[in-house]
């Protein structure tokens, strides 16, 4: 089943139809969608709220809004982790993880191990991490040390590591959480230029941020979430502007 | 609806790779914290087995021939399943950052547990089997129910591991509840006793408790030389599968709820 034919086309594309624009495959789609977190012994909190969206092959969408907005809610949800309560969520059949640094590594064991378990984690086989491994170790440039126990790493060495294993997992749909660069002064600029390249190749990334200009810098379109409803989809400049307008009408936090 | 195993026979194979890694680097992390690492495997058992046999040996003196061995042959295999059902009861708690980054079937979380804590157990008791065998308890055909009485033994530890971990995460508190239960349990599965040395009214009720006849069926076959009683097992083997199949269920159901509990 694919999303045209499960979920009416919203009214803003029909207006734009005439454009000719290139068909675009969505790869995963929002309608209404809402989540609510179970809390001891008080009422559930509706994190998200009502979302909709779409994201399309190959395109950077990028997911702006303040904090407690349900940003991170959302990615749960596109990732897979969780399921919405309310609304539909449709994906094509499509891998979207997380980049998660450092997931799972465990400190009595070596950085190499720790970049089978890392990957074994986060969805590749163990033939695509052991083709990887020397790319992986090169791009962390430890060196002899990645046979040594991370816990002998300094904070920076294992940020490395960790940005370094997550990164060449390169899922069919990449989900960024606010950080695109990681480590000591070097490696946050190295990191940060690979991400962009990836981010701005035609690679499918959702990224998420609080900073209008990290969104408009790398980002196709845009959806403006707040309290967990999507307030606005579309171009990047158009949804920027609004968030905007909205900051400026805030009062001014003491 | 339920959904017990994986959709895909592809990703299923993933994430069997992933339990076993994830056991293997448990075993490693777990013999690095230590300065005799694997070593602890061993002397672990035996220094409880000291313990127990002090308090009921020389001060209760229990008269049972070959007691420090009676003790021994019970102990090991009732640890098999306490650390795993207490582990399992903690599994998805503790796995609630891994859990919150990356989808993965919540089986993944106990069945580690139970695959470590079952790695521990088979290097002792295959020590433990050769040592009887060198000390002259008789081995014979009955030997060959072994791999079958391990089987069903780790059947039922797996299935107590998956309930456990199902449930926890609702009722935090029922880890509370389990650490007295699991007490109370190990008293009542006849290890520093024989549950036919009961009087014969209590010995049907303690015949109701698949671990008495668990462990009564390892001593017959190791220290004894005789064969176990094989209905009895068979009707563990259901339990035992009974409780994985429940277990699965559990997990599976609320496969996408786990990682919204609070903490």
């Amino acid at each position: 089943m694919s999303i045209r034919d499960s979920l009416p086309e919203p009214p803003v594309e029909e207006g734009v139809a005439t454009k000719a624009a290139p068909p675009r495959t969505p790869v995963l789609a929002l309608d209404r969608v809402g989540v609510f977190y179970q809390r001891r012994r008080r009422a559930p909190l509706w994190a998200l709220e009502e979302i909709s969206l779409r994201l399309y092959k190959g395109e950077t969408l990028g997911v702006i809004g303040r904090n407690g907005a349900g940003k991170s809610t959302l990615l749960r949800l596109l990732a897979g982790i969780i399921r919405p309560d309310r609304g539909r969520y449709v994906n094509c059949g499509y891998r979207a993880t997380l980049l998660s640094l450092q997931v799972g590594f465990v400190g009595h064991l070596s950085g190499r191990e720790n970049i089978i378990l890392g990957g074994l984690l986060l969805g590749l086989h163990l033939r695509d991490i052991r083709e990887r491994m020397d790319d992986i170790i090169a791009f962390a440039e430890l060196g002899d040390f990645i046979d040594e126990p991370i816990d002998t790493y300094s904070s920076g060495m294992k940020a490395r590591l960790g940005f370094s294993a997550a990164f060449h997992v390169d899922p069919d749909i990449l989900l960024i959480d606010e950080v695109l660069g990681v480590g000591d002064a070097g490696f946050v600029e190295k990191s940060k230029a690979v991400m962009q390249d990836r981010i701005r190749s035609d690679r499918t990334v959702v990224l998420v941020s609080h900073s209008a200009s990290v969104v408009g810098s790398l980002c196709d379109r845009a959806v403006w979430i707040d309290k967990g409803r999507s307030v606005a989809e579309g171009a990047t400049a158009e949804v920027l502007g609004e968030y905007q307008k909205s900051l400026e009408k805030l009062p001014a936090r003491a | 609806m339920f959904r017990i195993f994986p959709s895909s026979w592809k990703s299923f194979k993933r994430y069997v790779v992933l339990a076993l890694y994830e056991t293997f680097a448990d075993l490693r992390a777990e013999s690095r914290r230590t300065y005799v690492g694997y070593l602890w495997w061993i002397i672990d058992p035996i220094a409880s087995m000291f313990v127990y046999y002090l308090i009921f040996e020389v001060i209760f003196d229990r008269g049972i021939e070959n007691f420090a061995v009676f003790l021994f042959v019970g102990l090991i295999p009732w640890r098999w399943l306490q650390t795993s059902l207490i582990g399992g009861a903690n599994s998805i708690l503790h796995a609630r950052g891994v859990m919150l980054q990356v989808y993965l079937p919540k089986a993944i979380f106990p069945s580690v547990t139970f695959l470590t804590n079952t790695a521990k157990f088979l290097s002792i008791f295959v020590l433990l089997v050769v040592l009887l065998a060198v000390l002259g308890f008789p081995v014979g055909a009955p030997h060959l129910a072994l791999p079958a009485l391990l089987a069903v033994h780790g059947l039922f530890i797996a299935g107590c591991t998956l309930v456990a971990s199902a449930l926890t995460p609702f009722f935090p508190d029922l880890r509370m509840v389990l650490e007295n239960l699991v007490r109370l349990w190990f008293f009542l599965s006849g290890i520093f006793y024989s549950v036919s040395d009961l009087s014969p009214r209590l010995e049907g009720w303690f015949r109701l408790n698949p671990m008495a006849t668990v462990i009564e069926s390892y001593r017959e076959v190791v220290m004894y030389g005789r064969w176990p009683d094989l209905p009895a097992l068979a009707a563990v083997a259901v339990v035992a599968v009974c409780l994985n199949l429940v277990g699965l269920g559990i997990l599976g159901r609320f496969d996408y709820v786990y990682p919204r509990l609070s903490p």
